[in-house]
């Protein structure tokens, strides 16, 4: 209890002590932290708009007869048996016929005289997210080959592939950029926090030599610099939201060619309890690292 | 009771610091460990309070061999160690309170025991009046007295002062001398490092003579007096 006092204490009375060392690692810890939260909410965007692109992704059979109705209902439910299915769709040859009609728009009188029978009927194969790729796509043309009355199928093919690399270069890009900025905010404050120990750096000396234990001597900064972390952490988001309601909503809705600003939504809570606990972790083990070199008993 | 057994010390960079030093120092003892600038005083502190590792040799501490402690134990050995510095090593963004409790507080004492130790012990170097004052609004003697006193205020077996008179004048030289014979006749062993050799005739106690690294005379007050009548 006694010690627990020593350290809150401790913790309280350097940051009173030092302001401008503490607002300096407060501030690098929020700019990174902020750098970082614009990067994933950026990311996040393209991805939640990239996951409104691949509800387009779906597989289409042309059938070459209009089915019975138990024919029909059968087929629906040996496909619904496939994994990763989302929605089977039948679309007669009238429903199709009017959709081709609404899509000519002004040119649809070019159609006129012409019977909806010139149009094949199809089933409509939607897929669950987690499959919305070229080879989702392609595991169930191959189920689908498996029943002989499917044999002309329409996936997108170079759409497909195109999302495919565009997912993988987002993925990529987020992984190493986030990645960078991690440990570029790692090491940023760790030497902001190494500044500060190193000012202190008698103390720690003393310390050791009336009788503190490593622990005891490292315990307060550690807890000092996860305060300032978390500290840090606040700033950031509050800046990044800031900024997310005067320019980034709309700027990332013209970006991404999103016609509503409302379809561009801030950090989900549980991004912005991760920036907290980042910034917790930042603080903490950028104190660590520089305590390792200057706490030698 | 001390004892360091064919204790050498190199330093990193090369340059030999102790060779081959063995002696013993019984508890309750006063001794001064003397020689020029480079002898090898300051080494021996430093091994005594495990700053620095022997390169050989071993040294015993009552019962425990200090070369073979870990980071943790050294600490708990030092908490049995008070340390008095020419440049008193004290934090001076603390009250002299705060500085002399600091021993107590890392040995997790009670605040109510705290604050009575400190008092005492202030008491007892004469600065309880001087409480809430930062050490840089301190003289050197009272800064030293404080260090003194953040020594004491665990009541060490033993006491280590490397050149404590050092930053001083002669007048409070003798006073911290005085005050280091008090705390010698409570039992505690007191061993300092000084060239300082008007406190060493004035206050002769057992002298260890250091040159080059190499013990070059231990000997007792009779035997000091008798070689200073001889001269």
């Amino acid at each position: 209890m006694e010690r627990l006092r020593y350290f809150t204490q401790r913790t309280l009375f350097s940051m009173r002590q030092s302001p401008l060392l503490c607002s300096a690692t407060i501030g690098t810890v929020a700019i990174a932290l902020m750098l970082l939260a614009f990067f994933t909410l950026i990311v996040l965007n393209i991805q939640n708009l990239t996951r409104e692109w691949s509800q387009d992704i779906q597989v289409i059979v042309y059938l070459d007869n209009v089915p019975s109705d138990d024919k029909l209902q059968q087929w629906r439910d040996e496909i619904q048996q496939y994994p990763d299915i989302e929605q089977v769709r039948y679309i007669s040859q009238q429903q199709a016929f009017d959709r081709f009609h609404k899509r000519l728009g002004q040119n649809a009188d070019l159609l006129e005289g012409l019977m909806p029978e010139i149009l094949p009927a199809a089933l409509e194969i939607s897929l669950k997210e987690i499959a919305r790729s070229r080879e989702g796509t392609e595991r169930l043309i191959e189920l689908l080959k498996n029943n002989k009355d499917f044999h002309n199928f329409r996936y997108g093919q170079e759409w497909l592939d195109r999302y495919d690399a565009f997912i993988f270069l987002l993925r990529l890009t987020g992984t190493m950029a986030g990645g960078f900025l991690i440990f570029a905010t790692l090491f940023i404050v760790s030497n902001t926090i190494k500044l500060t120990i190193y000012a202190r750096r008698d103390e720690l000396e003393i310390m050791g030599l009336i009788g503190a234990t490593p622990m005891f001597i490292k315990a307060p900064f550690m807890a000092e610099g996860a305060c300032q972390g978390v500290a840090g952490a606040l700033l950031a988001l509050g800046g990044c939201h800031v900024l997310y309601y005067f320019f980034l909503k709309k700027g990332l809705a013209a970006l991404l060619t999103t016609t509503a600003a409302e379809n561009i939504h801030f950090l989900p809570i549980e991004y912005q309890a991760g920036i907290i606990v980042l910034g917790l972790l930042l603080g903490f083990i950028g104190s660590l690292l520089p305590l390792r070199k200057f706490v030698r008993i | 009771m001390i004892q360091l057994f064919n204790v050498g010390k190199i330093y990193q960079n090369g340059a030999p610091a102790l060779h081959d030093v063995s002696l013993k120092i019984p508890s309750g003892d006063f001794v001064y460990v003397t020689g020029s600038s480079g002898a090898g005083k300051s080494t021996l502190l430093r091994l005594l309070y495990c700053a620095e590792k022997p390169s050989r040799g071993q040294i015993l501490m009552g019962e425990r061999n200090t070369t073979r402690l870990k980071s943790h134990n050294i600490a708990l050995l030092r908490r049995d160690i008070g340390f008095v510095f020419q440049d008193f090593k004290l934090l001076n963004s603390r009250t002299v309170f705060e500085n002399v409790a600091l021993p107590l507080q890392v040995q997790a004492a009670s605040r109510q025991e705290i604050s009575t130790r400190v008092y005492q012990v202030l008491q007892y170097v004469g600065l309880e009046y001087k409480l809430q004052r930062k050490p840089l609004e301190l003289s050197g003697g009272e800064q030293q007295r404080v260090a003194i006193a953040r020594a004491m205020v665990v009541n060490p077996r033993l006491l280590l002062a490397d050149e404590p008179t050092g930053n001083l004048d002669h007048d409070l030289a003798v006073e911290i001398m005085e005050m280091f014979n008090r705390i010698n006749e409570s039992g505690t062993t007191v061993i300092i490092a000084t060239h300082d050799k008007e406190m060493l005739q004035r206050f002769p106690r057992r002298t260890i003579v250091l040159h080059d690294g190499n013990i070059v005379s231990d000997s007792a007050p009779a035997e000091i007096a008798a070689s200073e009548e001889g001269l």
